[in-house]
């Protein structure tokens, strides 16, 4: 059972391969650059190769947070359940995080890789980003479904890819301000890094509120 | 005869829609099926049965037992004492982490809807302190107390839930057929039974576990580097 106070906590669902690993690889560093101090979960559906690779990216080469500061958790094949219908077991990971580490600002929860339906428990997130890519052409946001209609933030990444297969973002664009009517979205190259500091700032202002930082604060 | 609305509640908890997590464990059968060694109907019911005979039942369901005693009197220095030797009978760190995470999980559901169980507020307390750890089949038993559900069902939702989840992750590693499933669970109902009416009764210290075997396949899934469960 929990005894400390909650952290603010945003999960990052997507399909496989729409790049929720990279989004969060590019965006800790701009919030640790301004001081707040992030911890990750990482749901992977039949490895841990994701979180095998921020730990090794963000804490042992870049030494943005400890190590024990990216957890990996095994989702019994059922990535929208581990965060949904029954998310105990990221209840508990994240409450294990929270009592170890309460100096933590933040802490992102990435679902494992699923399809467009995938939301996050109100219980489990304060916030939800939900990424997708080009590459899966440019219909994807008029499809619909309801990560991608109901999220706080859409994240369309893979931007340069769009001339290669023949998709307008213009249309994606269009259909992204239709089926998520006054909702933000934003347009990335996790590649190159290109709109990251985009979401952080959503994340700064919606989630964070601007507070400073608390190790800031305590000085 | 009138409906008792603690039958309710016994088929509440069992649901697999009862948030504890317990469709992420496979309890070591995933580490079996990649050892490439094909398991027959048979088999898989088998080792089931080994579970809820020498490993389940004779732990598990004693602690759920003697917790359940002693959250009738309202002593929670025996829960207590019940939760920290369920915890220490549990060989493997993977299995002893995911009992706790569930029986954590539980205990806060059912919080959320039984606020003045003074029990299980305590309990509650306890494990925020560091002083208990919030083993499943003890968060289980203060449950099904304060749900009213008598002890033997507190049991066998208790093993019942096991043996499904069990059955889960075979059909989600596409070991067998979901009526084959079915099949196993028709087929368990004498041995849980028959475990409720061995285990359920006996004192603390006459819990007991055993099967080695099982024991290292559920090591070996620790070690495993890539998984869909976490058991």
């Amino acid at each position: 059972m929990s005894s400390h106070k909650r952290i603010p906590r945003v999960g990052v669902g997507g399909p496989v391969g729409s790049g929720k690993t990279i989004l969060i690889e590019v965006i800790v560093p701009i919030l640790a650059k301004k001081g707040y101090k992030v911890g990750i979960i990482s749901n992977d559906v039949v490895s841990r190769e994701d979180a095998d690779r921020m730990r090794k990216n963000l804490a042992t080469e870049q030494g943005l947070m400890p190590e024990d500061l990216v957890v990996g958790l095994a989702t019994g094949g059922c990535p929208h359940t581990a965060v949904r219908e029954d998310p105990s077991m990221n209840l508990a990971a994240v409450e294990e995080m929270e009592s170890k580490h309460p100096y933590l600002d933040l802490i992102l929860i990435e679902s494992g890789g699923d399809n467009i339906t995938t939301t996050f428990s109100p219980a489990l997130a304060d916030y939800f980003i939900y990424i997708i890519d080009v590459s899966s052409g440019d219909k994807y946001p008029r499809k619909r479904g309801l990560g991608i209609e109901t999220a706080d933030l859409l994240v369309i990444n893979k931007i340069d890819l769009a001339p290669a297969i023949g998709a307008d973002l213009k249309i994606m664009e269009r259909d992204a301000k239709i089926v998520r009517p006054n909702k933000p979205y934003v347009f990335v190259n996790c590649k190159t890094g290109q709109g990251a500091k985009e979401v952080a700032d959503h994340i700064m202002h919606d989630v964070l509120f601007e507070q400073t930082p608390k190790a800031v604060a305590k000085k | 005869m009138s409906t008792d609305i603690s039958d309710l509640g016994m088929l509440q908890i069992s649901d697999s829609f009862f948030p504890t997590g317990m469709y992420t464990m496979s309890n070591g059968l995933e580490a079996l099926f990649y050892s490439k060694r094909k398991m027959t109907f048979e088999e898989l019911r088998d080792l089931i049965k080994v579970f809820v005979e020498y490993q389940i039942g004779p732990a598990d369901c004693t602690a759920l037992g003697n917790a359940y005693e002693s959250a009738s009197k309202g002593d929670l220095k025996s829960v207590i004492a019940v939760d920290r030797t369920i915890h220490a009978m549990k060989l493997v760190k993977e299995i002893r982490s995911a009992s706790t995470r569930s029986g954590t999980q539980m205990l806060r559901c059912v919080n959320y809807f039984i606020t003045d169980n003074k029990i299980i507020n305590d309990y509650a307390a306890a494990i925020k302190a560091g002083e208990a750890h919030g083993s499943y089949p003890v968060a289980l038993a203060l449950a099904c107390n304060a749900m009213s559900i008598p002890k033997r069902k507190a049991g066998l939702a208790l093993l019942y839930s096991f043996s499904m989840s069990m059955v889960g992750a075979a059909l989600r590693l596409g070991m067998f057929q979901h009526f084959d499933g079915q099949r196993i669970i028709n087929e368990l109902k004498p041995s849980i039974a028959h475990a409720i009416d061995a285990f359920i009764d006996r004192p603390l210290e006459g819990m007991w576990q055993f099967c080695p075997q099982l024991d290292i396949v559920q090591i070996s899934h620790e070690k495993m580097s890539s998984k869909m469960f976490i058991t």
